[in-house]
């Protein structure tokens, strides 16, 4: 338990995860009931619709490994969607409306990072305190009101494809990628499931923890403005509320894929899984179109199910 | 349970576990919010704006002192702002279609019970982890709240029966006094039971409590069936102050009375903490709003500022605590 | 030849009169609201429900799960689109972040109607919907005549940035721009919450010792701050919103003084009905803006019962309820 895993945990394949036999009943029971489910268009849907969740759930999963929290995620993805309006807005390039809202939320996540690492804060007080900030940021930057006439470059963000493929999707790929390749197959990886798992060896190697969380926590800011730009391109429009909760779902898709709490271990695709999982079952139940009470109550049985399978899994 | 492992796991003997200097600490910082406030505005030091603070306080308190059981346990309870909303409408329901307000304490009551303790079931035996457990139970009872109420509200309470949220006795707002008493209760169950010393060890190192022979399992239905009656008290303690049920009026509940929880110095990673500091860290934060509104803070600017306020609250937390690992 | 042209004709006019029988009786009509929680948008549900069993319709509500959610709704448009309802009953969330998720809908061919708060942009068959900014300017404007003109005021607003919260607050604050002789002491937000407008009034009560009236912009919130005055030993005169039960009775006992009609029902019978009406190639209206009505003890009547009980207006009588 306390050594530095460099790959993912046992062999997935002997183990079927809780999140892929909850994937798989979903995929199943919609195929058959929900008129359209399997349609290219409303596959393309689902995998849209779960790009800005993944881009918030994978800097979630590590930061999870780290034994940490980042509640202010929806709260700066917010605030970088509404940087990203202005700035486009005032400059009419959407390149500097993405740099400007990566910095803002890298700025956050080296608050963040900070406030856990060097001050010591828990990390649910320190994000609860920075979501407050970055809400207060919006409202204030904005005034309250949605911001307007953004140039065209940065709704063609949502809607143009690459070979077919929707670009929110490809970058929704690009950045599993570069998660992948950074957790499995850097150093730095090594080191993140070390800050979970065994602090101390990190201290041995000469390493400073504190600098390393707060890369994490950075990375994070930075994924939160990366998919600021895919919120504002899917609104045309900058809002001050548009993202703020996300981080929960962003949490539970992380925790419902197999990423633990407590150990330093971690499963990136398991997060995945768990973002298509909750898209599918919003997606399926609105093409049933059940009342909205019962769609509300499925996200929750959905959460504690696919955990429960889980920990039938590691009993046995 | 043996002398040595007894000894390791007891709590420090004085009456504040945690240490009381975090407490005077704690209590100096919403001293000097309140000598800040009564600089600032005229208004703050009237007797009717303290007894309001200490009344919408004790709201807080009551759904805050419950979790602090859970987060001493290193647990979590997210579902409590919905377990309110829920208690509430039923309970509200039970009112009307009774015309007994003890009726409907006792189904706000047990509403609330049932839902912690079946938190408590998915966090023991199927062994959910606690986040999830309660995230899950808030989705599902925010579905039978949203189906149940159809979008409307329950109003229109009997006289007597609201006496609980907006009444007085001898001057003092009666949610103060419930205030009091669960405070009391609170800090002597936590301290000075056998079980209250049990729930922190839980907390400490969950493996050697289990080892020493405290039954976890047991304790942590306990608490988490307690978080959620708290929650159901709460519940009745609102209805009868709003004169009202609705569907949403958990919403913006749990967070807040998390963080006074942890601004009250209690850790989530267990065994550190207690409930005199919730009830401290209810009052910074109801102060903060207080003092919003009494300066007619621009909106806008509320979230900013406590915020900043929680992130200060607890860093000087930090500050002071370099002994405790 | 001529019989069996004649019959195909036949058959080809009969199949036409019979699919299009077939076509109005399963007409689905898909209808979005902001929340499952506000008793407006119930009302505008029942509304839509009660007018689409009377033209023979069938209706489908999306409720984002989240209240209020911008993401949940353009989700919702993107999964409604591919289910291809007959037509789009729409509130939006947000009345110009929809506007990409419209843009979806009309290139789709699907036939919307705009009701509750007027969108920003895309292409859509007819607004019905009510002003907010003059109900807030009426109500108001009956609060201060009832206050004579005079006294001090405090504002309740609701959610920071909502559009319906800006432009009630618009009105209430032109309605005290006409009465030189009141005072506003303070313009505070209870983000539509009963609970925080109650808060926030108790509050404002402290630092303020004389209140005179209370512009609330919704009625949860009105009540809460008749709560907090009832708490208080003290009185005013509160306006709310909305027109909800709640409020009819509290007008009816005499704690509030009146609520602004933003009736939900209503637009939800007649976004219904120009849908349905549209989709049988029947004559519709463009734009139907409901008149401001201020409910008070003198004519809640009408307003007295439950949304389950009331009945849609005839489309003559929808006429002329409010064409600008």
């Amino acid at each position: 338990m306390g050594e530095a895993v460099t790959s993912p945990p046992g062999n997935p394949l002997q183990r079927i995860p809780g999140v892929a036999v909850t994937l798989g009943l979903l995929v199943v029971l919609f195929g058959s009931v929900a008129p359209g489910f399997l349609s290219p268009a409303n596959i393309t849907n689902v995998l849209v619709q779960s790009t800005v969740l993944t881009m918030l759930a994978l800097p979630m999963t590590l930061i999870i490994m780290t034994e940490g929290l980042d509640l202010s995620m929806g709260a700066v993805l917010t605030l970088a969607s509404l940087v990203v309006a202005i700035v486009s807005l005032a400059t009419g390039s959407m390149l500097l409306g993405l740099g400007a809202a990566i910095l803002a939320g890298a700025a956050f996540g080296i608050v963040n990072g900070w406030l856990v690492a060097t001050l010591g804060i828990p990390p649910f007080v320190a994000t609860l305190g920075t979501l407050g900030m970055a809400q207060g940021l919006s409202l204030i930057i904005s005034d309250g009101q949605s911001v307007v006439g953004i140039p065209h470059s940065v709704r063609d963000i949502y809607s143009a494809t690459i070979v077919g493929v929707p670009v929110p999707v490809v970058m929704g790929l690009i950045s599993y990628a570069a998660f992948h390749i950074l957790l499995y197959h850097t150093r730095f990886g090594t080191y993140i499931f070390a800050l979970g798992g065994n602090r101390e060896a990190l201290k041995y190697a000469g390493l400073v923890p504190s600098r390393l969380l707060i890369a994490v926590y950075a990375l994070g800011g930075m994924m939160a403005g990366v998919a600021g730009l895919l919120m504002t391109a899917r609104m045309n429009s900058g809002h001050p509320t548009a993202g703020l909760g996300l981080e929960f779902d962003a949490i539970a898709a992380v925790a419902v894929g197999g990423t633990s709490f407590e150990r330093g271990n971690g499963w990136l695709f398991g997060t995945a899984l768990g973002v298509i999982a909750v898209g599918v079952l919003r997606n399926g139940l609105n093409l049933m179109a059940l009342p909205s009470s019962i769609q509300v109550a499925s996200v929750g049985l959905l959460v504690i199910a696919a955990l429960f399978f889980d920990g039938l899994r590691s009993r046995s | 349970m043996t002398d040595l492992t007894k000894q390791a796991f007891a709590p420090p003997r004085s009456m504040l576990s945690g240490g009381a200097l975090q407490i005077f600490y704690r209590l100096l910082a919403a001293l000097l919010i309140c000598v800040v406030l009564s600089f600032l505005s005229d208004s703050f030091l009237s007797l009717g704006n303290i007894l309001n603070v200490l009344r919408q306080a004790s709201l807080m308190f009551f759904i805050a002192s419950g979790l602090t059981l859970v987060i001493l346990t290193a647990g979590l309870d997210l579902s409590v702002g919905a377990n309110v909303a829920l208690s509430a409408c039923l309970a509200g329901t039970v009112i009307h279609q009774t015309g007994s307000p003890a009726l409907g304490v006792l189904t706000g009551l047990a509403t609330g019970g049932i839902i912690g303790l079946l938190n408590g079931v998915m966090v023991t035996a199927l062994r959910i982890p606690s986040f999830i457990a309660t995230y899950g139970m808030l989705w599902v009872l925010n579905g039978l709240t949203y189906w149940y109420m159809a979008g409307e509200t329950i109003h229109g309470f009997p006289p007597g029966f609201r006496q609980i949220g907006s009444g007085y006795l001898f001057g003092l707002p009666i949610p103060v006094y419930l205030l009091l008493v669960f405070l009391a209760v609170g800090t002597i169950f936590a301290q000075r039971t056998t079980w209250g010393q049990e729930i922190y060890a839980t907390g400490a190192n969950p493996v050697a409590a289990r080892l020493s022979g405290i039954p976890v399992a047991r304790r942590l239905l306990l608490v988490y069936g307690v978080s959620g009656t708290m929650a159901g008290l709460a519940s009745i303690v609102f209805l009868a102050r709003l004169n009202s049920a609705e569907a949403d009026i958990g919403e913006s509940l749990t967070l807040p009375a998390i963080a006074a929880v942890l601004i009250g110095g209690t850790s989530l990673f267990g065994g550190v903490g207690n409930v005199f500091g919730t009830f401290v860290g209810a009052l910074i934060l109801t102060l903060v709003l207080n003092g919003m509104n009494l300066l007619s803070v621009n909106a806008s600017w509320q979230p900013l500022v406590t915020g900043v306020i929680v992130i200060l609250a607890v860093s000087v937390d930090m500050k002071t605590r370099r002994r405790t690992p | 030849m001529k019989e069996y042209r004649k019959l195909i004709c036949a058959v080809l006019v009969l199949s036409g009169g019979f699919a299009a029988g077939a076509r109005a009786d399963s007409e689905t009509i898909a209808v979005f609201t902001k929340n499952q929680t506000n008793p407006f948008f119930q009302a505008v549900r029942v509304g839509a429900d009660a007018a689409a069993k009377g033209l023979g319709a069938k209706t489908l509500h999306y409720i984002p799960t989240k209240p209020d959610s911008i993401p949940e709704q353009l989700s919702q448009i993107e999964d409604v689109v591919v289910k291809k309802p007959s037509a789009i009953v729409f509130t939006p969330v947000d009345y110009k972040a929809m506007v990409p998720g419209i843009e979806k809908i009309n290139e789709a061919g699907i036939p919307a109607v705009n009701i509750t708060d007027r969108s920003a942009g895309g292409k859509f068959l007819s607004f019905v919907g009510a002003d907010d900014y003059s109900i807030g300017l009426e109500t108001a404007r009956y609060l201060l005549k009832a206050l004579g003109g005079k006294g001090n005021v405090v504002i309740i607003e609701g959610v920071k940035g909502s559009l319906t919260s800006v432009d009630r607050v618009r009105g209430f604050n032109d309605a005290l721009k006409e009465n030189p002789g009141t005072k506003l002491l303070a313009s505070q937000p209870g983000n539509y919450q009963r609970l925080q407008a109650l808060q926030v009034m108790e509050n404002l009560m402290q630092s303020n010792s004389q209140i005179d009236g209370v512009l609330a912009a919704n009625d949860a919130m009105a009540v809460g701050a008749i709560e907090a005055l009832d708490g208080a030993n003290r009185k005013a005169q509160v306006t709310g919103i909305n027109g909800t039960r709640e409020a009819i009775d509290a007008i009816k006992s005499g704690k509030l003084l009146a609520s602004g009609d933003y009736n939900g029902f209503v637009q939800g019978c007649v976004g219904t009905m120009i849908a349905i009406r549209s989709l049988r190639g029947q004559p519709v209206v463009t734009e139907i803006m409901l008149k401001p009505t201020v409910i008070t003890k003198d004519n809640y009547q009408p307003y007295d019962v439950p949304p389950e009980s009331r009945v849609c207006p005839s489309w003559d009588e929808v006429a002329k309820v409010g064409t600008k």
